[in-house]
């Protein structure tokens, strides 16, 4: 049980990354790699600061504006500069790799003394549970938080726009709005959500690492993909929630390949496998109903 | 249909989930989970050193103690997951391998009284891994005797070059040593940071071209996993490379003061023993750093760059020629 | 109200495929004037309304609307006066947006796109009246993926949706040509009654002849950058199709063709 609840908690924080990567992927149409580096950019940002004693909750919004700040980056190199956008990915991924070095060093750790999201004094209304129940409702509710706000955003004026310049930018131009603008504000939006989840991560683990953002795009692909995949036939279930269950879903396939006890050599052939499965399984269903 | 599939399919999931932690919690052995962030030579022979070390302290695999082995493959994703899933199934102890791995199996362990023992930590101080129910062994290298031990070989010698990953904390730390001590031994360090891989052999080239007398060689992972395509580059150019541990000499650097996994693993396995016998508790056991180190040299890669053994150097190194892989 | 003066465009410039389309082309297209245009492929009408909307640059010369010159005007920045409809029909909607929402989004044209709910309910009663307008159903599939209607009923929406904001200028570019005759027939008549209702100004690409001289007020024929055929009013009322194929066919025997 409590194997499901942590498993379930990593989804929920990464459910935040994977919002970021289905605003970019999904809706914008831009393979964006930036995350790979704004991830570990929320992460080095919070661990600097919670080491200098700033107050856990405080990081939260300080990560989402580093985020922004990435995303900003990249969509002002793609926009302005002309520069094809997985290209531009790579320049602002390859840039933070050294920004994060200099903002927290190779690593970080936070002490044990220091008090998190999860164990700061407002936890205490959640009684005496242990801190791994404290995790999962913590990050339950932030993910579930995000999930309503990009919602309500999506249904806005500005969120329609977005969705519309992912869809078909040449409209997107004949209504008089600049294209460039919703992209980069879009990337804004995506990659302050890839590094608040970075900061989740870094105060849930108490250490930043420069490597921990690879992979990431992967993941957040990964599990955009097999949650759209699997409730795309829902017309009732939201693309967001698609996703964040895409994401508890995977890294419960992981664990799952991990709790069989598999040779570690194996264990990314499995995780491959798994994916595949849900993946073949839901365009197989997807197919045969096209056909029918 | 559709629906049905995708919420049998989680329910599906869920469920084996749920039961592979009821039986594990069942074991009446206590379990040991180790967590080795990384396939690697020396970290594989840190595992081992950790079996023989439990089994040397009169513990039996099976009978007094059974090991979940995982191996994280480099993901740090599948790092923490690693952690967490033998935080969940409540083992009685983690053995950590490498930092990243201690960092994610304490954070796992935050709340719990699980010991998490550690080992190839070169830095537990930095990494914050020296209070609380945690204690392991460091493999901090020994580089004043490094320093040393180059100077008998190459009297002449005034630079040394290194390369290693400005990303990887324990190189880092290395390389500030290296500059620290270098002048009171007559060396000057040409130091080369690369970010990946790919960039190991080209840094190589830029050192052989700086002209330095020798390289001296870290535990970092992306300089040991190509140390061959290097060791072609400096022997072409006849330049002598020290290692940093016994693979590496093994592999044809010519000499090392290093420390040896194995042992360090035994040492690891002999403390985390004491734990399970309640002889001592993880909080109330400082880490452990190796001070006896051993002198490996490869008396073939010597004699191909004409350099003898000092019989002070030889009356205490051991010769791993023979068992070099060709 | 549309002056272009000394336009001068020319593709790659400065490599061996340099080819000079317009030197020095005027035109002008006067308050309310619906301008039909014709001419074989290559001969620069479709350059013509990407000169005008800012799609292509162009080398020299002035694009003046109402005596502004736009010249240095953004693509996008153009649209606020100019509305277009494409001839692939996907190209004036957004597929995986609903009805409803291809509607509020068209309808935010020349606004801000602020934190506003993206749909206003108040305005729905609008949207479907105009959309009743066109007499294909649209205005009961309000909740129905654009992607999953006809190509005729995409463009009918497009039609509608570029109409829907004042605009001062209408730009059709061969927005006929993708569907079968009948449908097409159909966006022809609606295009004619939308832009008699709105007054609008309109400038129209064609490579159905009839349609050139059945609707609209003037007729161009281009030929390599140039206006071979210019006719409006009284004059145009009375040039039948035959007239136009048989200029038509004569300039392409002298091109070769």
């Amino acid at each position: 049980m409590e194997l499901l609840i942590s498993t379930m908690m990593q989804g929920f924080i990464y459910a935040l990354l994977s919002y970021g990567v289905y605003i970019t992927y999904k809706i914008l149409d831009f393979p964006d790699l930036t995350v790979d580096g704004s991830f570990p950019l929320g992460a080095a940002v919070t661990a600097y600061f919670m080491v200098n004693g700033m107050n856990p909750y405080l990081t939260l919004p300080l990560a989402l504006l580093a985020g922004a700040v990435a995303g900003l980056a990249t969509g002002l190199i793609h926009v302005k500069l002309g520069v094809r956008d997985l290209l531009a990915g790579i320049i602002t991924m390859t840039a933070l790799f050294s920004i994060n070095l200099q903002v927290a060093d190779s690593n970080l750790a936070i002490e044990r003394s220091i008090d998190t999201i999860f164990t700061a004094a407002p936890t205490a209304v959640l009684g005496d549970l242990s801190l791994t129940y404290k995790k999962f409702i913590i990050s339950l509710i932030l993910a579930l938080v995000c999930k309503l706000i990009l919602d309500w955003y999506l249904q806005t004026k500005s969120g329609l726009l977005l969705r519309a310049t992912g869809d078909n930018d040449t409209l997107v131009t004949s209504l008089a709005k600049n294209k460039g603008s919703v992209k980069i504000l879009g990337l804004v939006i995506a990659n302050a959500l890839a590094a608040l989840a970075g900061c989740i991560v870094c105060q849930e683990q108490r250490a930043f690492t420069s490597t921990m953002g690879t992979g990431q795009v992967v993941f957040g692909l990964a599990t955009v993909i097999i949650g759209t995949t699997l409730f795309r036939r829902l017309s009732f279930v939201k693309a967001t929630t698609a996703v964040f269950f895409g994401s508890i879903l995977y890294k419960i396939c992981i664990q799952l390949a991990i709790s069989m006890g598999l040779p570690a050599n194996l264990l990314k052939l499995a995780m491959a496998v798994l994916f595949l499965l849900v993946l073949a399984a839901g365009s197989w269903k997807g197919g045969a109903k096209k056909h029918a | 249909m559709k629906k049905f599939f995708a919420v049998s399919l989680a329910a599906v999931m869920t469920g084996a989930l749920l039961a592979g932690c009821g039986s594990s919690g069942s074991s009446e052995i206590p379990v040991i989970g180790i967590s080795q962030y990384a396939q690697h030579e020396s970290l594989d022979n840190c595992r081992e050193g950790f079996l023989q070390g439990l089994a040397e302290s009169g513990l039996v695999e099976g009978e007094d103690f059974v090991v979940e082995y995982q191996n994280a493959g480099a993901d740090d994703n599948l790092n923490v997951q690693i952690a967490q899933s033998f935080s969940a199934k409540n083992v009685a102890l983690m053995c950590a391998i490498a930092t990243p791995a201690a960092t994610a199996c304490y954070a796992a362990a935050e709340d719990k009284d699980i010991p998490v023992i550690f080992t190839a930590v070169t830095d537990p101080v930095e990494a914050k891994l020296d209070s609380g129910n945690i204690t392991g062994t460091s493999d901090k290298l020994p580089i004043a005797a490094q320093l040393e031990l180059i100077r008998m070989l190459q009297p002449e010698a005034k630079t040394i070059g290194i390369i290693y990953t400005s990303s990887e904390p324990n190189s880092v730390s290395a390389i500030k040593e290296y500059e620290a001590l270098a002048g009171e031994y007559g060396f000057t360090i040409e130091s080369v940071g690369v970010t990946q891989q790919s960039e190991v052999v080209q840094a190589a080239d830029t050192l052989i071209a700086k002209n330095v007398d020798c390289f001296s060689n870290l535990t970092d992972n992306n300089v040991v996993d190509v140390l061959l395509s290097v060791l072609e580059k400096t022997n072409e150019a006849g330049i002598p490379v020290y290692g940093s541990e016994i693979e590496q000499v093994k592999k044809g650097c010519v000499a090392s003061a290093g420390i040896e996994y194995v042992s360090l693993g035994v040492k690891t396995g002999q403390m985390a023993a004491k734990i399970l016998l309640g002889e001592a508790s993880a909080a109330d056991m400082p880490y452990e750093t190796i001070t006896e180190y051993e002198t490996y040299v490869n008396a073939d890669a010597m004699a191909e760059f004409g350099m003898t053994l000092p019989d002070e150097v030889a009356a205490g190194a051991i010769d791993v020629s023979a068992e070099a892989a060709q | 109200m549309l002056e272009l003066k000394n336009v001068t465009k020319i593709y790659n410039p400065g490599t061996v495929t340099e080819m000079c389309l317009f030197d020095h082309f005027q035109l002008q297209v006067k308050e309310g004037e619906f301008v039909s245009i014709v001419g074989s492929n290559g001969s620069g009408k479709t350059s013509l309304l990407n000169i005008i909307c800012g799609s292509i640059p162009i080398e020299g010369g002035e694009v003046l609307i109402g005596g502004e010159n736009i010249a240095k005007m953004k693509e996008y920045q153009r649209y606020r006066r100019i509305g277009r409809v494409y001839q692939n029909p996907s190209m004036g909607t957004c597929p995986n947006l609903t009805m409803l929402e291809n509607m509020s989004l068209a309808d935010q044209k020349g606004s801000f796109c602020g934190l506003g709910r993206g749909i206003q309910k108040k305005r729905i009663d609008y949207y479907k009246e105009q959309l009743a307008l066109l007499g294909l159903g649209l205005e009961d599939k309000l909740h129905v993926k654009v992607g999953a209607l006809s190509g005729g009923q995409r463009q009918a929406a497009a039609l509608v949706m570029t109409t829907l904001t004042p605009i001062d200028f209408l730009i059709l570019d061969e927005h006929t040509a993708a569907l079968d005759p009948k449908t097409a027939e159909i966006i022809m008549e609606l295009t004619d009654r939308i832009i008699k209702e709105k007054h609008l100004t309109a400038m129209m690409v064609t490579h159905n002849l009839r349609y050139a001289v059945e609707y609209g007020s003037r007729l161009l024929m281009m030929d390599k950058g140039g206006v071979v055929l210019d006719q409006s009013g009284e004059e145009k009322t009375h040039t039948t199709v035959e007239d136009i194929l048989g200029l038509f066919t004569k300039i392409s025997i002298e091109c070769g063709n």
